[in-house]
């Protein structure tokens, strides 16, 4: 048991009715803990992190660039936003580049379960990031978000690789135009 | 706990489902106008009483009154929040009725300023009115003698008490069934080891091997771990697999129905995942929880009579079913939980086993019909689709038993209790006793076991008795009644025939100490448990505490004992 | 006191003047204890909501007549089933204000300081003002928050013993439906929030190719309308997020919800579980708050007078099937990233430039750094100083190091967090600024 500390004869005369303007002079649990996953980001070689404000790094963008299977060549962009919830929840994750992809809608919405259902705190950012450059090297059409780039991955694997090919050089594929994403 | 399966569908809610929400949400609107219903009486509006009370206005019971010939005090105003200075000297009853009835406009109150036993002695029908009696500050032989004229006509009684950090909870009633008592785990009703026509049906016609890679990874594991059970039977004489080799033995199976790709490597199935992680559930035998098996022994299921409550006529007519129909199981509950699978066939699934539950539910219902003739109660069922627990006025046999109480009974079928306590009376009685028994586990002077506090409560009691007083409650009265209290606690155990070194002297120290003083955040702690206790007994959801249960706030430890 | 009247206290004087067995060893029974509990005991109150009702009575009738309460919340209809200090009438007005007069009206002598704010609003100065904070708080984010505030409040001796003197003992509640716990923190000393995090249930989030495509349950067909259909629809013009108190949004939610449920021939949308999702709203009941309030304020009371021996550290209560606790020790974490940082002084002078404390991080015997990123707090903001692993952010922060601590805005006593791949968790030092060169 603990040895109880002596509340008697301690004062406690705080300026208990002011809001300090001063605000915190120690950082958040989240912020320690990103400041942890930021400086020990290991990143592929085909990967960057851009912080457009360096004393926030709590709002980042990654920068893919796979440099293999269907997205070769290609550069897209992803913004991280990581709450005051970090790591018990998961940071807030979407795709700025439009993207020809089955696990990437057109609004940016991106599919991957260590994002949402799979979270646990004892994964990082690090984690994310590995997860992303997978599903550039393994799109999955068996749980899209994109339906008809899922079906056409499923049909006629010639056909996708032209179509990511297209999107990527900017142009339209059916009746969406993509913006051209090369690096 | 299935906390959203009795939401209605109503699509602009008025203010009272708005004010309610947060507790319609756990008890279900059915459950809310049963407490809208009820009339409870308080017995006492000291500090816990009136805590009680506070918990039951809020969420919106239908009615109260207090029962209680004291003049307020100035340590009352002290430690109840439901009093102020200005009451010091008026009426305790009157006092706390004005101030509760301030918590919620729903809720009528009034009080009546008399003691217990005139009521008891004069006006012995006054409190056959009642839901439930909750009782406080009572001495031993008032207790005593409200609760035998309670036990009597059958109304459920809650005792509660707060005594320095230690309080006390008991229920006393003859008979309280429970249909949704919402298990905060239970496993879910799917008969994969022993299918239904529907089930076999819709799995063998779906063909694994001819299926495109997005269908096999998106097939439900139900429909996975039925095929592969299946097999196993056919190489096993038809048996399942029976131990935990046998059931690593079919993991391993179901792990090789994974698809590879081109080049070997099994493909990322999470279906399959799922089927594995569900064989060890998945595969215990279906049969009647022992507590539904005790409803079906029970006499009054056994021999229905026409006054037996619904509960029990529908309870024998499940039984009834499972006896032939069911083949020894109970009705299908009709739910599947949710799983990796596309939506079209999760759905289909869903609809196979809605379909048999219905099915059962028919079943169970023609039941109903021949046992309603054949007692002579030959009232039509009601078919209206009016939502209505048969629980929400028990011990009504003239209820008739709508189609919407056979499919809720149904559908909890594997979680129906039924509770029925001891008396007062019986507990209190040395010939039949229970402390006796459970004293002698004290004797090894385990320190964490609150069963010490009920011996040290009787023992106040019995204090109270000899010198009309508690001990330790007049000023300077703690030293000289430690002695006292000491040879009154000899003396009980004495006549409980328990050895009296399993009472440690420190808590007959503690206990004069407390001197039956009432701390605000116990009876504040005790209010709350109790409260809830009697909205289970009125809304008869959840199980309750059966039947006593003892807080420690030393330690803030608990014990549920029944006595 | 003048507003006190004849045995107003008798129930609790019994137990804070008479000593008994099961006191605490520091326990002194006695006449002052109450007084000073009246007169010298400041105790902040997290939140007025359920909890916090609760919490203000029992602490009110304990004798605990210094209180603050923080809340920055209205009152809405919805409150009113558990909230008891709150009226019809008082729907739209502060929490905080409502309660604390109510309370000081009814218990005389009891004087409740209302804040209307969120407790980032209020700095050190403000917390270290009080005896014990005790919480009742729906939010692990805000629970984190003060946790970090009172390990930050700590100090330590020259030997980094804790100075015990700076621990202010943390009463935590929290409920759901039937379900509740109540926990007892003394940083620095017992398990704090970050060392339990994995205690709170993680967030429910179903997989967005569920949501998109495969919906099976009447919350797949809600959350598609919330995640996927709002933003393409923007229902209620092109910036309007969607504000669950708002019923024209639910109600445009449920009926989208109905239609996509009917395209899959899925059962059970309803208004109520659309509100439900849409809010994330957790069931709650009278009984459960006053349970856990009660078990709370009596810790409170424990804790101000040693009475009793406190909780040691944690209760889990569930009274859906018969009434239950579980009692134990939740352990203290030695890597806690919050609570097992003593911080280490680091001494340098104003003219040292930040490339000095790098180096020193990496050269010194004690640390060996490898390749340290180093931040801090200047004006409440945070400041990135230097992190060489990250391109980016090396490239903005090199500058840094030509600079002395004084141009960076550092002062003396400043906090400095250091990441780095060879520690497990940050390491928090204490900048020691002095004037003149007086390095070792």
């Amino acid at each position: 048991m603990i040895k109880l500390f002596s509340l008697k004869g301690q004062q406690k005369d705080g300026a208990a009715n002011s809001k300090s303007g001063m605000g915190p002079k120690k950082a958040s649990a989240a912020q320690l803990r990103i400041t942890k996953d930021i400086n020990e980001l290991n990143l592929p070689k085909t990967c960057l992190t851009e912080f457009p404000d360096p004393d926030d790094l709590l709002t980042f963008k990654l920068i893919i660039c796979p440099d293999e299977g269907f997205y070769k060549g290609g550069r897209f962009t992803f913004s991280f936003k990581v709450g005051q919830g970090y790591p018990h929840e998961p940071p807030k994750v979407k795709c700025d580049t439009m993207v020809y992809h089955p696990n990437i809608d057109l609004e940016g919405n991106v599919c991957l379960n260590i994002l949402r259902e799979d979270w646990k705190p004892v994964l990082t950012i690090s984690s994310i990031v590995y997860g992303l450059q997978f599903l550039f090297l393994e799109p999955n059409p068996e749980d899209p978000l994109n339906k008809d780039a899922a079906e056409v991955l499923q049909n006629n694997r010639r056909l996708f690789e032209q179509n990511v090919a297209k999107a990527m050089r900017g142009g339209y594929v059916g009746t969406t135009y993509f913006e051209r994403c090369l690096k | 706990m299935s906390i959203q399966s009795q939401i209605s569908t109503e699509s602009h809610p008025g203010e009272k489902t708005k004010k309610y929400d947060r507790q319609l949400r756990l008890w279900g609107d059915h459950g809310q106008s049963a407490l809208e219903m009820a009339k409870v009486c308080l017995v006492n509006a000291n500090a816990t009483g009136t805590e009680i009370m506070k918990n039951l206005i809020l969420p919106g019971v239908g009615s109260f009154t207090i029962i209680d010939d004291n003049k307020v005090g100035g340590e009352d105003v002290g430690n109840n929040f439901f009093l102020d200075k200005d009451s010091i000297g008026k009426s305790r009853a009157h006092a706390a009725t004005e101030f509760l009835l301030e918590l919620n406009e729903d809720v009528n109150g009034d009080f009546i300023e008399e003691s217990v036993d005139n009521l008891l002695q004069n006006n012995p029908t006054f409190f056959n009115n009642f839901t439930v009696v909750i009782a406080c500050g009572l001495t031993e032989k008032s207790l005593l003698d409200l609760a035998n004229l309670l036990w009597d006509n059958d109304i459920p009684l809650l005792v509660c008490r707060s005594y320095g950090l230690i309080g006390y909870l008991r229920i006393v009633l003859k008979e309280h069934t429970v249909i949704e008592s919402h298990p905060d785990s239970a496993l879910d009703d799917l008969r994969l080891d022993s299918p239904f026509p529907g089930l076999s049906d819709y799995c063998k016609n779906l063909d694994l091997e001819a299926m495109s890679k997005k269908d096999h990874s998106h097939t439900p594991w139900l429909v996975i771990l039925y095929k592969f059970i299946q097999d196993w039977k056919r190489s096993h004489n038809g048996e399942l697999p029976k131990n935990y080799k046998e059931k690593n033995q079919l993991k391993e199976l179901i792990r090789e129905g994974i698809r590879k790709s081109e080049n070997g490597v099994p493909e990322q199935e999470d279906n399959f995942d799922e089927a594995i992680r569900h064989v060890n559930t998945a595969l215990t035998h279906t049969k009647v929880p022992s507590e539904v098996q005790q409803i079906f022994d029970d006499p009054c299921c056994r021999q229905l009579t026409s006054e037996s409550k619904p509960f029990w006529i529908l309870a024998r007519a499940v039984q009834e079913f499972v006896a032939n129909e069911g083949s020894g199981s109970l009705p299908l509950r009709g739910n599947i939980p949710d799983m990796t699978a596309d939506s079209e066939r999760y759905i289909q699934l869903q609809n196979v086993y809605r379909d048999q539950s219905n099915q059962d539910i028919c079943t169970v219902t023609n039941y109903i019909q021949t046992l309603l003739q054949s007692l002579g109660r030959d009232e039509p069922l009601s078919v209206s689709s009016e939502h209505r627990s048969p629980s929400s006025s028990p011990g009504q046999p003239q209820d008739n038993i709508s189609d919407s109480d056979i499919k809720l009974f149904c559908r909890n079928a594997s979680f129906l209790r039924v509770i029925r306590t001891r008396s007062l009376s019986q507990e209190y009685a040395a010939s039949c006793s229970k402390i006796t028994d459970l004293a002698s586990r004290l004797d090894n002077t385990d320190e964490d076991d609150e069963l010490v506090h009920y011996i040290m409560l009787r023992v106040v009691d019995r204090f109270r008795t000899e010198f009309n007083r508690y001990p330790g409650a007049e000023p300077d009265s703690m030293e000289p009644d430690i002695a006292k209290l000491k040879g009154c606690l000899c003396k009980m155990l004495q006549e409980w025939g328990v050895n009296p070194i399993c009472v440690k002297d420190d808590f007959v120290h503690e206990y004069c100490r407390y001197g039956a003083s009432e701390l605000h955040s116990v009876a504040a702690f005790m209010g709350g448990a109790a409260a809830q206790e009697v909205i289970k007994m009125i809304v008869c959801q959840f199980i309750p505490v059966n039947n006593t249960f003892i807080y420690n706030a030393m330690k803030q430890s608990s014990l549920s004992v029944e006595l | 006191m003048a507003c006190d009247w004849p045995n107003r206290w008798s129930h609790l004087q019994k137990i804070l003047e008479r000593s008994g067995p099961y006191a605490h060893p520091d326990f002194e029974a006695g006449q002052e204890m109450l007084p000073f509990i009246k007169d010298n005991i400041k105790v902040l109150v997290i939140g007025a909501g359920g909890l916090g009702c609760e919490l203000l009575k029992d602490l009110g009738l304990m004798g605990f007549m210094n209180i603050d309460v923080i809340d920055m919340d209205t009152i809405d209809l919805s409150n009113l089933n558990r909230q008891f200090l709150f009226r019809k009438q008082d729907v739209g007005k502060t929490k905080a204000d409502v309660a604390a007069a109510f309370i000081n009206k009814r218990i005389p002598g009891c004087k409740v300081t209302p804040h209307f704010a969120k407790i980032q609003d209020f700095g050190e100065e403000f917390y270290r003002g009080f005896h014990i904070v005790v919480c009742g708080l729906d939010s692990i984010i805000a629970r984190r928050w003060i946790n970090g505030m009172l390990v930050s409040l700590l100090r330590y001796n020259d030997d980094q013993t804790l100075d015990q003197s700076s621990v202010i003992p943390m009463v935590d509640g929290g409920t759901e439906g039937f379900k509740g716990n109540a926990r007892v923190i003394f940083p620095g000393m017992t398990a704090c929030i970050e060392c339990t995090l994995e205690l709170y249930p993680p967030q429910v989030n179903f997989p967005m190719c569920t949501i998109a495509h495969t919906p099976r349950l009447p919350e797949h067909c809600i959350e598609y309308v919330k995640v996927l259909l709002w933003p393409q629809e923007k229902p209620f013009g092109d910036d309007v997020g969607i504000d669950g108190d708002d019923p024209s949004h639910i109600k445009w939610i449920y009926q989208k919800s109905i239609a996509r449920a009917d395209d899959y021939s899925i059962p059970g949308v309803t208004y109520r579980l659309t509100q439900g999702v849409i809010k994330r709203i957790i069931p709650a009941v009278a009984s459960t708050n006053a349970i856990i309030a009660a078990a709370c304020a009596t810790e409170v009371l424990k804790i101000a007078s040693s009475c009793c021996q406190q909780l040691n550290n944690y209760v889990n209560f569930n009274d859906t099937e018969g009434i239950y606790t579980y009692t134990f020790e939740a352990e203290k974490k030695d890597n806690c990233s919050s609570c097992s940082q003593v911080p280490q002084q680091l001494r340098f002078s104003e003219d040292d430039k930040l490339q000095d404390v790098v180096e020193y991080l990496q050269e010194s015997a004690a640390y060996q750094l490898r390749a340290p990123g180093i931040v801090t707090m200047v004006n409440g903001k945070n400041k990135t100083l230097y992190m060489s692993t990250v391109k980016s952010i090396e490239e903005a922060t090199k500058d840094n190091l030509k600079k002395t601590l004084s141009e960076l805005g550092l002062l003396n006593g400043q906090r400095i967090h250091v990441a780095d791949s060879t520690t497990p968790n940050s390491l928090l030092f204490h900048l020691q600024l002095a004037s003149s060169m007086e390095k070792e």
